[in-house]
């Protein structure tokens, strides 16, 4: 087994040991980057002399006999809209194609400070929108698991990355499934960390109550360990949890017996893949068999949530957006010769056709007349979600569902109906909208030999209950998995 | 419903071009019609969390960036000032 196949916790184990250094290790990561990168296409920016320094800083602390932290010397890639001082950071679009940030997201600060070698940058869809990662300006990333097929998104990238053996960590953010429809299609470990947990500081912004960082990795336990490094209170975003939090790296293998999960009929409707529905149910067997008590829940406003989430995160996106200007920083147009017509052609030429029809979905909602009735409602609508997964949890622990409705579909597959884009985060929405955690685990594959996810859903700040489940499931299923064949 | 697009885009400060002002009316009427199902609802609408009270930090003075470092990324630099068409005649 080459170094890139490693987990982050085999990693860290042979760093502790000595039976490799940390340069060895970001070496193997950059041939492999450099093998397969020309077919899967996830990275915007390589930063491979970044991560020898790192790690060459990191072996000399090994041979002073220093103690390491457990992602030190980890190599790590970072989806491109979180902020890295001096690397440039495109969040996929051609508005901000030249933009070098003159800070670090605090994520990164903390990564930093970790010693973890960070490799470069990966594709998303244009500022976090899409569920394909077809809306980058620049490039398709490729499912490792079939060429043919998209990675998910936004934060593809991340997960096509990971599953192709190009990073042994990454990290993705979510705003309405961003990090775990792409783990389900790309068979990683994604969580969509609780709201306010992990600071934003530093994430560029799409919408603000929604989006959160989270940690993706092969297997849940380097998934709880990237976790732990990242969340915490920052005074630099305001929505920031203070809160004690409890360990979690080694202290997920309690199983499920005795537990209590929920099975919600609403997530099995006939927008989900027969294929996906089996598999799902047939892990949802075997967790019963582990001692798990299966009970039925409801969350009856489901088939409302997606509305909700489009006209939420959309009124948010056209607010966020309105930066984008082309007087401080980012793409300005040539073409103009008043502060009006620089401002219509900046953002007519830098955005995308996806950004443009958020950006118009929310000004539209926000518009005069039609405030009460889109955007007052859907707010109204946020709170019943959160009453209604509140009482769920009155009678369970967790709750399991699938986490897309599908597997990895083809490029250009759902390029030219939006609404049929926008149905892959049927079952994902919901919890940004409670400002829940969540965790897709690989639960199956289906006749073509695409994962299939399973989504967890926990309490606000469960994140060690919800990553039990993940890693029953993981050992139930035999464990990680060796890298698909590419190609 | 119908979408006026071209008030919609001025709002958003974006130039719709004429080729293309068909599709994004008609993929907006779909959206539309899609985010329209919501359910008819009596509760009130509160705008904050109860649950996530905000806390502000005191307002310090502190040091920032350095402005050669937030200039660095502006397209157009003169004197240490940014520079915009002639916005008074």
């Amino acid at each position: 087994m080459q170094l890139y196949e490693k987990t982050a916790g085999e990693l860290h184990d042979m760093l502790r040991k000595k039976d490799c250094s940390a340069s060895e290790a970001v070496e193997s990561l950059i041939e492999r980057i450099d093998a397969v990168e020309g077919k899967v296409h996830a990275y915007l920016t390589k930063t491979p002399e970044l991560a020898r320094e790192t790690a060459k800083k990191v072996d000399e602390r090994l041979a002073a006999g220093e103690e390491l932290s457990p992602l030190a010397g980890i190599p790590i890639a970072i989806k491109d809209n979180i902020c890295t001082k001096g690397v440039r950071t495109t969040c996929a679009s051609k508005m901000l194609e030249n933009f070098v940030p003159p800070y670090s997201a605090t994520v990164v600060h903390k990564l930093e400070h970790a010693g973890t070698p960070v490799l470069g940058k990966l594709n998303l869809d244009e500022f976090a929108m899409g569920s394909s990662c077809e809306n980058s300006h620049f490039q398709n990333t490729a499912n490792p698991h079939d060429l043919g097929r998209v990675p998910g998104g936004s934060s593809g990238g991340s997960a096509a990355a990971l599953a192709a053996g190009e990073c042994t960590l990454a990290l993705g953010s979510d705003t309405g499934g961003s990090i775990r429809q792409p783990a389900s299609y790309c068979g990683v470990v994604g969580l969509k960390p609780t709201y306010g947990s992990v600071s934003r500081y530093g994430l560029v912004a799409f919408a603000s109550s929604l989006d959160q960082i989270g940690p993706m990795g092969r297997s849940v336990e380097d998934v709880a360990l990237l976790y732990e490094a990242i969340r915490g209170m920052d005074e630099r975003d305001l929505t920031s949890a203070q809160r004690e939090y409890e360990p979690l790296h080694g202290q997920l293998d309690g199983g499920v017996r005795g537990m209590r999960l929920g099975v919600p009929e609403e997530y099995f409707g006939p927008g989900v893949e027969d294929e996906v529905k089996e598999a799902v149910r047939a892990q949802i067997g075997e967790l019963e068999r582990s001692g798990a008590v299966i009970v039925p829940v409801s969350l009856p406003s489901t088939g409302y949530a997606l509305s909700a989430y489009y006209i939420i995160s959309s009124a948010e996106a056209s607010s966020n957006l309105a930066r984008y200007d082309g007087v401080k920083y980012g793409y300005r147009s040539e073409n103009g010769s008043s502060l009006e017509e620089l401002y219509l052609n900046t953002r007519s030429e830098g955005f995308g056709d996806e950004v443009k029809r958020r950006i118009m979905l929310g000004t539209f909602v926000l518009s005069s007349g039609y405030f009460d009735a889109y955007y007052k409602r859907a707010k109204i609508l946020q709170g019943r979600i959160g009453q209604e997964f509140a009482s769920a949890f009155d009678a369970c622990d967790a709750i399991l569902t699938p986490t897309a409705p599908d597997t990895a579909f083809r490029f250009g597959e759902h390029t030219a109906d939006p609404l049929k884009m926008y149905a892959s985060d049927i079952c994902t929405v919901t919890v940004n909208i409670a400002g829940l955690p969540a965790v897709s685990v690989p639960c199956g594959k289906d006749k073509n030999g695409l994962p299939i996810g399973m989504q967890i859903i926990g309490r606000k700040f469960s994140e060690k209950t919800i990553l039990t489940v993940a890693k029953a499931v993981e050992t139930l299923r035999g464990g990680y998995h060796s890298l698909p064949q590419i190609g | 419903m119908k979408i006026d697009i071209e008030k919609i885009a001025r709002l958003a400060k974006l130039k719709i071009e004429p080729d293309k002002r068909g599709m994004f009316e008609t993929q907006m009427e779909q959206i539309v019609a899609m985010v329209e199902n919501l359910p008819e609802m009596s509760e009130r609408y509160v705008g904050v969390d109860p649950e996530n009270p905000m806390r502000l930090r005191e307002d310090e003075v502190r040091p920032s960036m350095r402005r050669d470092e937030l200039l660095q990324n502006a397209p157009k630099v003169q004197a240490g000032c940014v520079v915009v068409p002639r916005t008074v005649e």
